[in-house]
């Protein structure tokens, strides 16, 4: 059996990505599993979503702790604690991330091979939008070397269908699957089929623990929010050009998460490590003073 | 440790209590009152209203000090109820039947909070059919949202364990909420003497309820966040069920103290005629006078029969429970509820609680009554004794439904009078 697992952010397509390379594997003849998990945050929070392909019947359910293979949609996430997307990857196995330029195996991972692309970019310039789940997907089937480009292509037509996605917008999707097909490398997998993981665990750490007393479920420390650090979530970056800031306040109360103050020239200043990067302040601003880059970051 | 009064002077102190005819709406009012409740939420329903107008007068007439709201459903009701508590409150309210499942999901979120309200449920049928009388489907699917739950047999005891229920909650061992349990009409709208402990009595009895870190404008908390993974969920859901096993000792200690000062105590189950009983039935809430009435008069014709009594149904005095059916030839359960597909709710508690232990009875026969007010007559309370001492050829696991020749031919010409055949079709 062959686990993919799959870690971008809401609305990159992350669940899409995983189904489609499901059903590509289902449509070339494999026994296929996919699902994804995603909390009750946001665009721009993390998310994972899993594909099992297998010539025989799948006994394994839910999260892959164990991947043959990891596609990381966004590269920033290798750094997010709460992500982790290269925990458990198998010796031996592949890691793709898309970024817009390589980089060197993280420290103790150098017994897997790891390929960059920057489907983002590619996403962008094809079709407009940062969402990714067909060329995802595409260079996931790629790396497996099992699925066929038909098979790949058939499949993302099948499942942005299901999606409602218009004609042109699916003919987009479908060229730029194809592209990232012929592109990415199908590198040697050399994995082996894992034992069941086991950890080292007394007894007594398989029941909960026992307490004499009522255990409150209450967040007191106020505002620890700012402490999730979501300045990572964001694709594109708001920038304040302070030549045309008149300090009206606009954008700093339309700001959903309280990221922008004025300084002391009462020009808006925006907190970049907690900006999620959703752009409202850039509609809202009466004066047009905000533009937006495309957020490049490298890992290294 | 506590003061103990001398027995004397709390004889003296029982016999100056006021003695009062009162429904057992208006002795879950006098509870709340006598509580020094702050805050009410409220929300009207056939046959719980009369507690919510009882209240309601008192405070405009300024006898009682508290803030009465009536909300727009039981759902708000009692999501006001839970964080209303967790300011420092003390918070009362009642409910009933459709009203209590209009509210549900609201329940597992107050005992998350650990927001030691106490709510009245005055239990009746829930629809459909549409009934107002009572059985005991709407408080038992509560019983896994982790309120305490108090079954009363009496008016008597709605106040009493009202009271105890407080009590119990708020202790720092435990802060889960309570539901106490009244049957609709049998006691909701029955008047029976009633004892009133006095002001200074209930003082004494039920210290102030001091929050843990109450919600305040100027120190802002979160309570019952979201916790994926399950991990978190399990730690939580884990302390409250410990928290829930504590109720018991905590509940005997307050019963103790309140038994102290009024000289009425309570037990988790109650038995009665017990001590060389061979026969037991096993009931709660009001019918259970009518069950007693009926041990009495098979104790008359020689026959060894008992009752047990359910009064703490969450957390579930197994122990306690086992104890006293161990060595007995027969005992039915009486559920006064259907779980459709499996039968009756409490039987099977009753047969978990037993499973281990020693010298458990050989029959364990589930007996269904009293659905939808249906009222159980003596011959049938006897008939089940009857059953207990043949249980020959009966099917274990197949539960006695009580239904009578008359009852049938009742319902034939209600068919009849619907256009669905019968003799008057």
């Amino acid at each position: 059996m062959l686990k993919i697992r799959f870690h971008g952010r809401g609305g990159q397509g992350v669940k899409t990505s995983s189904r489609i390379l499901g059903r590509a594997a289902f449509l070339d003849g494999f026994i296929a599993q996919d699902s994804p998990i995603y909390g009750a945050e946001r665009r721009g929070a993390p998310v994972v979503s899993f594909t099992r392909i297998s010539k025989t019947p799948i006994t394994e359910r839910g999260f892959i702790f164990d991947p043959d293979i990891v596609i990381v949609m966004d590269e920033t996430l290798l750094n997010d604690w709460l992500a982790r997307p290269l925990e458990g990857v198998k010796k031996g196995g592949a890691v793709f991330v898309n970024a817009v330029s390589g980089f060197p195996p993280p420290a103790g991972h150098d017994d897997k091979v790891f390929i960059t692309y920057d489907l983002t970019g590619m996403a962008l310039e094809i079709i407009g939008k940062p969402i990714i789940s067909s060329p995802a997907a595409a260079a996931a089937a790629k790396i497996t070397g099992l699925i066929s480009k038909s098979s790949i292509l058939e499949a993302t037509a099948e499942e942005l269908a299901e999606l409602d996605l218009k004609d042109e917008l699916l003919e987009k999707n479908i060229q730029l699957a194809a592209e990232v097909y012929d592109v990415i490398p199908t590198p040697a997998i050399n994995t082996q089929e894992s034992e069941p993981i086991t950890r080292e665990v007394s007894p007594l750490e398989y029941e909960p623990v026992t307490h004499e007393e009522v255990i409150h479920l209450d967040i007191s420390n106020l505002g620890n929010s700012a402490l999730r650090r979501t300045g990572n979530w964001r694709i594109f970056k708001p920038i304040v050009d302070p030549q045309k800031c008149t300090g009206c306040l606009v954008c700093i109360i339309y700001c959903p998460d309280s990221c922008i103050t004025l300084d002391e020239n009462n020009k808006a200043v925006i907190d970049y490590d907690n900006c999620k990067g959703c752009m409202i302040c850039l509609r809202e601003c009466p004066l047009r003073a905000i533009s937006s880059v495309r957020e490049v970051r490298v890992y290294a | 440790m506590r003061d103990v009064k001398a027995i004397t002077s709390n004889l003296a102190a029982v016999e100056m209590m006021k003695v009062e005819m009162l429904t057992g709406n208006v002795a879950a009012a006098w509870a709340a009152r006598l509580a020094d409740v702050d805050y009410i939420p409220a929300y009207p329903i056939t046959p719980q209203t009369e507690i919510i107008e009882t209240l309601a007068k008192w405070i405009g007439e300024g006898v009682m000090k508290a803030k009465l709201v009536q909300l727009e459903s039981e759902h708000s009701m009692l999501t006001a109820a839970g964080t209303a508590s967790l300011t420092g409150a003390r918070v009362f309210t009642a409910t009933s039947s459709q009203g209590l499942l209009y509210g549900f999901e609201m329940l597992y979120n107050i005992a998350g909070w650990r927001a030691p309200l106490v709510l009245v449920n005055v239990s009746r049928g829930v629809a459909a059919p549409v009934t107002l009388e009572p059985d005991h489907n709407d408080v038992l699917a509560a019983r896994d949202s982790g309120f305490l739950q108090f079954h009363a047999e009496t008016c008597q005891d709605v106040l009493d364990l009202i009271l105890l229920a407080y009590r119990v909650s708020e202790d720092r061992r435990v802060r889960l909420p309570s539901i106490v349990n009244m049957d609709g009409f049998y006691l909701s709208f029955t008047r029976e003497p009633v004892h009133l402990p006095s002001q200074e009595m209930v003082e004494e009895f039920l210290p102030p309820y001091i929050p843990t870190l109450p919600f305040r404008a100027s120190r802002p908390v979160v309570k019952g966040a979201s916790v994926l993974g399950g991990h978190i969920y399990t730690y939580f859901k884990h302390n409250i069920h410990e928290s829930m096993r504590r109720a018991i000792e905590v509940f005997e200690e307050a019963s103790r103290h309140y038994g102290e000062l009024t000289g009425r105590v309570y037990r988790p189950v109650e038995g009665f005629y017990l001590e060389d009983a061979e026969y037991v039935l096993v009931m709660s809430n009001s019918f259970t006078t009518m069950g007693k009435r009926a041990v009495l008069r098979l104790r008359d014709r020689g026959v060894p029969a008992g009752l047990v009594k359910i009064v703490m149904y969450r957390p579930f005095p197994s122990d306690q429970l086992a104890e006293l059916l161990k060595n007995r030839k027969a005992v039915a359960v009486l559920d006064q509820n259907i779980s459709p597909g499996m039968g009756g709710i409490i039987y099977q508690e009753v047969a978990g609680a037993l499973y281990h232990q020693r010298n458990r009875p050989e029959v364990l026969m589930s007996v269904i009554g009293g659905l939808g007010g249906k009222y159980i007559s003596l011959e049938e309370f006897e008939y089940i004794f009857d059953v207990l001492q043949h249980p020959e050829g009966r099917k274990p696991n197949t539960p006695l439904f009580l239904f009578r020749k008359d009852e049938l031919e009742s319902v034939k010409r209600a068919l009849g009078l619907a256009g669905l055949g019968g003799e008057m079709g």
